[in-house]
């Protein structure tokens, strides 16, 4: 790994001024950062840790909706209480995600921030309608989970820009269930990753890893349609297949959901 | 799992915990990974990014200005201690770097060494190369009328006597051709009733041990130690002395635990690099491998099976053609001993009068292929076993009976002309049957998800020929120490040898001493490979054990002393000091006679292993997924010498094998650039892969030559498990897939293609 | 550009010279001569190198040492005696080559400390995360059992 300066803010201002120059990275968690500075693939000349920051927190807001610090591990969320009882969708979800070690580690902010569509949480919290709250240079700004998006590894997040935190509203009476599928060994990224809410006669899809973002389907026939492209998990014309058949077996999973 | 009635002063055959257990649950075992020497630089590898190319230029300078560099060798500076560096057991055609060619992409070009590591690999990433691209090969059957040639010149080495007879050759990409020839299977095969043709497939993969591959060379003026992981530190004492040019004494390598081997450790991987950086730099020198490095290091042979049989009208197997291509990659390593070995045994475990084998091994520009756990079994079983099912299918014959028709039993002639003795194929076919309760109707399972069943069997003969000597010494206060070269890689050798000798000087087997190979102090052996050490060693450790035991007899009574005295009172009275030890001392070597020129032998190996398998599984229609719900193995192993480490050896062979069967491939692009050289995109099993039920069994058996019965268990759970599985699918879903690893897509697409 | 870096290891305080790129397996090795924790994958996925930092299991090869500052960082090799995890693992046999072993100990712990009943899938579900290549998988789940009752009846 080359070299880098450390560097530990201790507010969200700090960090902020730090972060709004070429060569600095925000250090979340680490684990996706760790592994791409271990390859070589990144080269930060400095990291500003964003630990002393308090975004750890997980809570109910003020409408009912779950206010997650971006700063949260992802086992602290899978564990949490607040988010068993009342979105337990994310919970179950999480289960699979990684490994234990990983999800110790990881953090919201940098797992949703990675923008890496072989991953579980952002196809789930975009169908679920999240809201991020992100703090720049320019001040504070909040978009939708879905919009962070705009292909493989890339995200609508501006230079010097954090997610500080996301806010899923309350469940009230939709049912969700979000399913992973591997291809090669049981544990591992997703090949597809499939997120459905009903709301009623609603139902809001959201399909991930298969494509280069999470994207939304407009009906569960849809899938024909999606930007899919053959990689090491299978080909092109599989990868629909499965699409198809996890955006059936998920909404049947949702209907059945408490 | 069957175990011996334990007794008190029983041995063998009692389930010993491992002698180093509690080093191994606390973290204290002793891995090469650990090393650290004062002074110590590591060394970093830059690696060739074309598959086949004319070195122009390599320009270390930008790494050699880096501070903290010490220096950037290549073969230039190689050259310059060893003239010839070229290594390998078969032929002497792998250099220590890359000289004037690069042959497959990965290969090692220059080495940066410095103290620090992260200072190393900074460095070699500034080194840069320029090829002369050459057209390159990559399929074996393609590489054998292939006008791109990896090697323009063949050097056999003399190392193994079965090897010897290899000739150099020009202008090829053959390395080996190995043929057997028994009766006229030509001519049988046009006079069957009915004859089947079919090609099989298998795929590159890797060890991937999960201590990757690591060397560590130390210096004086004129000797080296070697502290490696290796399976064969008696081989590697050998090549690197040659390659020296010096006495075999000055050179010394030592080996604590493998943290895993299963094939990769052997041979020269490292050794002959840190060797010469060391005497180049005058300091220790460590080369460690990352998880990636290890695929550009040895993998296993992808193959191309082409298997065709003819059956009378009564069912019989009447004449088998067996041709089999090895995918070998750019440097041979044990790839002809594969290929010979194994090649041999392609016909299967059948009682076949007209046999042809014809074996070859290819090079092609990829990673290089050696042994792996099975060395060539799974890929012929996979082929034979696959097809005897396709036989039996088109016959209308069930496949449980079709196998009891042309099984070769016990005392009947194999292919290659040797009596198979101590083989219980029977048993273990019969057994499989009963734990596969196959005479009952199978629940078929719902459309949406089928159900299925297969079973496979197969066999292997022990390679040989082969020496193992051993020392056992008994201390004046009783304390046995067993000195052998037999290297535990978790195998549970040390446990072993220590059961064996405690059983014949009757002491307890956790009281006994195992000494770690070290060539300074263990004598010579083989190898730790291919199944053989507990029947080859372990008959060695028995005989020195045994000769330790007539010497302390000879010693007590010859100093007039009755049988029962204590060793501290005779040396006593002999020596006037209570102290001192007896050494005892043996080699074993059981015979073999080389085939002939058809292939034939009436002794090709010592022993053989038996080993099937037997799968149920689910299917799920909609997407290709299996679920394996029951996964039995059955195996021929003897009497087992520690009953709980033989059910683990046979769990953990088959469980692998899943792997090499469901999920493991080395994808490479087209110009053969590998792309999933982690563990991150290259998927080895974890606990969600495991079957829903596993038992693992081995019959009431003997083998009357091993020690105590006993024979190898390392391997023989891998030969079946990939055809069952593919027979299984075949019998829930009715499509039938010829190469491996048996994805979900390729058994989906499969299934679309069916009327 | 090291720095120092103190915090308690295995129970004692301490302190080293960390270079910020440099991870917690490293130091711990280099300047501890601790080698239970050892780098294998290199991406978090086997197991291998687990650590606890502030009682949270970690991947040490991924985790910069820096940030261990002030923390209680604690290995295998900590403990005079077997425990019930280790002793089990003896007991079922749940070791062949022993390269994870110091990882599958570590994380049984934390499994058994949070579910002291876990369930075969809860186990699997756990351990997902710790790689064996001798496959002792089978072995491994009946350690884990073993070890939940001999803490139960300690």
């Amino acid at each position: 790994m080359a070299p880098f300066e450390l560097l530990e803010p201790k507010s969200l201002s700090e960090a902020l001024a730090l972060l709004d120059a070429d060569d600095a990275r925000p250090l979340s968690g680490g684990t996706a950062l760790m592994l791409m500075m271990k390859a070589g693939v990144l080269r930060p000349a400095r990291l500003v840790s964003l630990s002393r920051l308090g975004l750890e927190k997980i809570e109910r807001g003020p409408a009912g909706e779950l206010r997650i610090g971006a700063m949260a591990s992802l086992r602290k969320l899978e564990t949490s209480e607040v988010v068993r009882a009342g979105w337990p969708v994310i919970s179950r979800a999480l289960l699979r995600l990684s490994n234990v070690r990983v999800r110790n580690v990881a953090r919201l902010g940098g797992h949703l921030a990675h923008g890496d569509p072989h991953t579980d949480l952002p196809p789930l919290l975009s169908a679920l309608g999240a809201q991020a709250q992100i703090s720049g240079p320019r001040g504070e700004r909040s978009i939708p989970v879905e919009s962070l998006y705009s292909g493989y590894l890339e995200t609508t997040l501006q230079r010097g820009e954090l997610i500080t935190r996301v806010d899923v509203p309350a469940m009230g009476k939709r049912r969700a269930a979000y399913l992973k599928c591997t291809t090669r060994s049981a544990d591992d990224w997703p090949a597809v990753g499939v997120a459905v809410v009903l709301d009623g006669e609603r139902q809001t899809i959201v399909v991930s890893a298969a494509t280069d973002r999470p994207t939304r389907l407009a009906s569960a026939d849809a899938a024909d349609a999606l930007p899919i492209e053959s990689d090491l998990h299978g080909s092109a014309a599989y990868k629909k297949q499965l699409v198809r058949v996890y955006v059936k077996r998920a909404i049947h999973e949702a209907r059945s959901a408490d | 799992m069957k175990r011996a009635a334990p007794t008190e002063t029983g041995q063998v055959g009692r389930s010993v915990p491992r002698l180093e257990s509690w080093l191994k649950v606390t973290g204290r075992a002793e891995y090469v990974h650990n090393l650290r020497l004062p002074g110590m630089l590591y060394g970093k590898i830059f690696r060739s990014t074309v598959s086949h190319g004319r070195i122009k230029r390599i320009d270390v300078s930008a790494a050699q200005a880096v501070a903290g560099v010490y220096r950037v060798v290549t073969s230039k500076e190689i050259r310059q201690l060893v003239p010839e560096p070229y290594y390998g057991p078969a032929f002497h055609d792998q250099p220590i770097l890359a000289i004037d060619k690069v042959r497959y992409v990965g290969e090692p070009v220059a080495v940066v060494l410095a103290s620090d590591p992260h200072v190393a690999e900074e460095a070699a990433h500034l080194i840069t190369a320029e090829y002369e691209p050459l057209p390159a090969v990559y399929d074996e059957v393609e590489a054998m009328t292939s006008k791109a040639i990896v090697h323009d010149e063949l050097r056999p080495a003399g190392t193994f006597p079965d090897l010897k007879h290899l000739k150099g050759k020009k202008n090829t990409n053959v390395a080996l051709d190995f043929h057997l020839r028994r009766g006229d299977a030509a001519k049988a095969l046009e006079s069957a009733h009915k004859v089947f043709e079919h090609r099989f497939h298998t795929q590159q993969v890797m060890h991937t041990p999960l201590e990757p591959l690591v060397s560590v060379a130390e210096c004086t003026e004129d000797s080296l130690t070697l502290h490696t992981a290796s399976q064969s530190p008696s081989f590697v004492r050998i090549e690197i002395a040659r390659l020296l040019g010096w006495p075999e004494n000055r050179v010394r390598v030592r080996v604590p635990f493998l943290g895993g081997g299963f094939g990769a450790k052997l041979y020269i991987k490292l050794e002959a690099l840190v060797a010469v950086l060391s005497l180049l730099a005058r300091r220790p020198v460590k080369v460690s491998l990352t998880m990636e490095e290890q695929f550009f290091t040895i993998t296993k042979h992808a193959t191309t099976f082409r298997i065709k049989s003819g059956v009378d009208g009564g069912g019989r197997i009447v004449a088998r053609e067996c041709e089999v291509w090895w995918n070998g990659g750019a440097y041979a390593d044990i790839g002809p001993r594969v290929t010979q070995k194994s090649g041999f045994t392609a016909p299967g475990p059948y009682d076949i009068a007209h046999v042809a084998v014809d074996s070859y091994a290819l090079y092609t520009n990829l990673p290089p292929a050696g042994a792996l756990r099975g060395f060539g079994i799974p890929q012929l079983v996979w082929a034979y076993e696959s097809h005897t099912d396709m036989m039996a299918r088109e016959l209308g014959l069930d496949p449980l009976e079709f196998r009891r028709k042309n099984l070769l039993l016990d005392g009947a002639t194999h292919a290659t002309g040797t009596v198979l003795r101590d083989a219980a194929t029977g048993k273990v076919l019969e057994r499989l049957a009963a734990l596969m309760d196959w005479q009952k109707p199978f629940e078929r399972g719902t459309a949406g998800l089928r159900r299925g069943r297969g079973i496979a069997i197969g066999l292997k003969a022990c390679v040989a020929p082969t020496t193992s000597l051993a020392a056992v010494s008994v201390n004046v206060d009783g304390a046995v120490t067993v000195y052998c070269g037999t290297v535990d890689m978790g195998q549970g050798s040390d446990t072993a040898m220590a059961q064996i000798a405690a059983q014949v000087l009757g002491v307890a087997a956790e009281s006994v001493k195992v000494v770690h190979s070290d060539t300074d102090v263990t004598p010579y052996d083989m190898a730790t490979l291919g199944s053989r050490s507990l029947f080859h060693m372990g008959n060695a450790v028995k005989l020195a054990a045994e000769d330790a035991r007539d010497k302390v007899a000879a010693v007590k009574k010859e100093a007039g002393f009755p049988a029962d005295a204590s060793l501290k009172d005779v040396f006593k009275k002999k020596y006037g000091m209570q102290a001192g030890s007896v050494l005892g001392q043996a080699s074993f070597v059981p015979t073999y006679t080389s085939p002939d020129a058809n292939g034939l032998t009436d002794n090709a190996t010592p022993f053989w292993m038996v080993g099937a398998s037997g799968v149920e599984l689910e299917v799920d229609t909609e997407t290709g997924q299996v679920r394996i719900t029951r996964l039995v193995n059955v195996a021929d192993v003897g009497t087992p010498i520690n009953p709980r480490i033989v059910e683990t050896q046979l769990a953990g062979a088959a469980i692998m094998q899943l792997g090499f069967t469901l999920s493991e491939k080395m994808e490479f692009d087209a110009e053969g650039q590998l792309r999933n050289a982690s563990l991150a995109e290259y998927k080895i099993p974890g606990f969600h892969d495991l079957p829903a039920s596993m038992v693992n069994e081995a019959v009431d058996a003997e083998q009357r030559s091993g020690p105590f019965g006993a024979k190898g268990v390392g391997e023989t759970a891998t030969f079946g498990v990939s055809p069952a599985i593919a027979n299984a699918i075949h019998d829930a879903v009715g499509v039938r897939i010829m190469s491996l690893p048996l994805t979900p897509e390729i058994i989906f697409m499969k299934m679309q293609e069916k009327p | 550009m090291r720095r120092e870096v103190r915090f308690r290891l295995n129970g004692e305080a301490v302190s080293a010279q960390v270079a910020p790129h440099e991870s917690l397996v490293e130091v711990l090795q280099q300047s501890f001569g601790l080698y239970g924790a050892r780098e294998s994958c290199g991406q978090g996925l086997c197991g291998c190198c687990t650590v606890l930092v502030d009682g949270t299991a970690v991947s040490g090869c991924l985790y910069l040492a820096t940030l261990a500052e002030n923390a209680h960082v604690q290995t295998v090799e900590a403990g005079q005696e077997l425990d019930a995890v280790q002793q089990a693992f003896i007991d079922s046999a749940a070791f062949q080559c022993g390269f994870c072993t110091p990882g599958f100990i570590m994380m049984t712990r934390q499994l058994l400390d949070e579910i002291p009943q876990p369930s075969e899938d809860q186990i699997k579900h756990y351990l997902s995360g710790n790689l064996c290549r001798c496959a002792a998988y089978p072995q491994i789940i009946e350690a884990v059992q073993l070890a939940a009752k001999k803490r139960r009846t300690a």
